[in-house]
């Protein structure tokens, strides 16, 4: 038995699937877990590497670059 | 949100899945005590897989697959006997080893008992539970957590839901459900039905917490009005690794316990003991259990419970909830913890090594963290809550249990009042 696909969200899935991190940034190995969730503005991905052990989140950001302006 | 394949994996419960590997190396109650006391055979489901599970009439368990290796006949029919389990068929007899020592119907030259062989697991009795492992040998301990040996006033509610059991994991690490589902949804179906809610319930979540220690997770929470110093998260409580949850506070201490029947099939136990401080020992020859209502007669879910609120969520979620459409939350990072947990144990399996929680050494009695002030509502109030406004309202020994926390509780006044 495969996991059935909930219907009523069909489109929004395969949004989601678009740019989850495959990788580890810590070993480079496959990503076992990568779990997307929101934080305001930010998609985050909560990672951990089965490999090495490497626990972080990922924030995919976009082209622009957002500083702030230092204190002058 | 995961894709269909972790998802995939992260809910199977089959033998030779990585997930139902990790499954098959923890004991899990298949019956209540009672039962086999009754009728000494039972037909088992556990993560997928068949079983016949008896009592001999010395009060010796064995568990084995359920088909006879002969020609299948199921031996959950069997004929329980002195030496163990007898088709019915063809009255083969299996041990509690699973070796096969007897073929009644063969003549001495044509037996071939040692040629054939059921694979049997490892049965124990604990706490009014018959406890089962049915995975490889050689079979761990089986846990002796605080609340099935410590001395108190027993009894089991149960329910069988049509759902996975992985997302009822995924409420044991979610503290800010507890503010709505049953704050703000059960002051509103109060609202309807007439009653009022219990107050301590809707209280605000200004922090929460989780931190993996030795048997699983511990869940933290502040609540409004309260600090760190607070029990809710000083101590807190845990998810114990990868069927449990341990609760209580005023004299309360639970077990709720979700074992995996089959992939979209789970027996959700309320394992609860009442030993308040100022309890005098009450004798139970045996510990009542009873199964709780989840839908009413057209079909809805039964909601004006704390438990049946829970229900109602879980098994809404859907069979399996679709994990690929979900829109997780930081305030969901409790849940994205136990699903990285559940994955690296599908490794340390795979790598031939004991997952989180196995326990090789003969103990007496393990004691795990859990709140006594919970919800700061004061330890009698959230015990009279929990019996009112929980599934305990639907216990065959609802008044004994209210008179053992009033009784305690003017035990304990008087003593004080002696004192001063
Ligand atoms: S708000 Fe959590 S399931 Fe709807
Ligand atoms: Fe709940």
């Amino acid at each position: 038995m495969s996991t059935p696909v909930d219907r009523r969200f069909v489109a929004d899935a395969a949004a989601h699937r678009r740019d989850v991190p495959r990788f580890c940034p810590g070993c480079a190995g496959g990503l076992g877990m990568a779990t997307e969730f929101w934080e305001a503005e930010e998609r985050r991905f909560y990672c951990s590497c089965t490999g090495c052990g490497w626990t972080g989140e990922i924030t995919p950001t976009g082209a622009v670059a957002t500083g702030h302006e230092p204190e002058h | 949100m995961l894709t269909a394949e972790q998802n995939e994996q992260l809910t199977q419960v089959e033998a030779g899945t990585p997930m139902g590997e990790v499954l098959r190396r923890y004991w899990y109650p298949v019956a209540f005590t009672r039962e086999l006391e009754e009728f000494p055979v039972k037909r088992v489901e556990l993560l997928g897989d068949f079983f016949a599970l008896w009592k001999s009439p010395s009060g010796r368990y064995g568990i084995v697959p359920e088909a006879c290796p002969h020609r299948k006949a199921s031996l959950a029919y069997g004929v329980v006997e002195p030496d163990g389990i007898r088709c019915p068929y063809h009255g083969w007899v299996f041990d509690t080893d699973g070796a096969c020592t007897s073929q009644p119907a063969e003549r001495d030259n044509t037996q071939f008992q040692e040629r054939v062989r059921a694979q049997a697991g490892k049965v124990e009795e604990m706490g009014g539970l018959v406890w089962a492992y049915v995975g490889p040998s050689p079979a761990p301990e089986l846990p002796r957590f605080d609340t099935y040996v410590m001395d108190g006033y027993r009894d089991i509610g149960w329910a069988d839901l049509p759902c996975n059991y992985v997302q009822i994991m995924e409420n044991a690490v979610d503290p800010h459900h507890v503010e709505f589902l049953h704050g703000r949804y059960f002051e509103f179906v109060g609202k309807h039905e007439g009653f009022t809610a219990p107050a301590s319930f809707g209280k605000e979540h200004m922090k929460i917490g989780f931190t993996a220690f030795e048997w699983g997770i511990i869940k933290r929470r502040v609540l409004k009005g309260a600090t760190e110093e607070n029990d809710d998260w000083k101590v807190g409580h845990p998810l114990v690794f990868p069927y449990n949850m341990r609760v209580g506070g005023g004299g309360i201490h639970q077990m709720q316990i979700r074992v995996p029947v089959n992939r979209t099939t789970t027996r959700f136990i309320l394992y609860t003991v009442h030993s308040p401080d100022g309890y005098e020992h009450v004798e139970q020859p045996q510990i009542p259990d009873y199964e709780l209502p989840v839908f009413d007669k057209a079909g809805r879910h039964v909601t004006n419970y704390v438990e049946g609120q829970d229900m109602m969520a879980w098994v809404t979620q859907g069979a399996i909830t679709d994990r690929t459409t979900e829109h997780l939350g930081r305030s969901d990072i409790g849940v994205a913890m136990l699903r990285k947990m559940f994955r690296e144990q599908m490794d340390v399996v795979a790598r031939g090594e004991d997952p989180l929680g196995t326990i090789r050494e003969k103990h007496e009695r393990i004691d795990l963290p859990c709140e006594k002030d919970k919800f700061h509502a004061g330890g009698a109030q959230f015990a009279l809550d929990f019996c009112d406004m929980g599934s305990t309202r639907f216990s065959p020994v609802l008044d004994t249990i209210k008179k053992i926390h009033i009784s305690a509780a003017d035990k304990i006044a008087s003593e004080k009042a002696a004192a001063e």
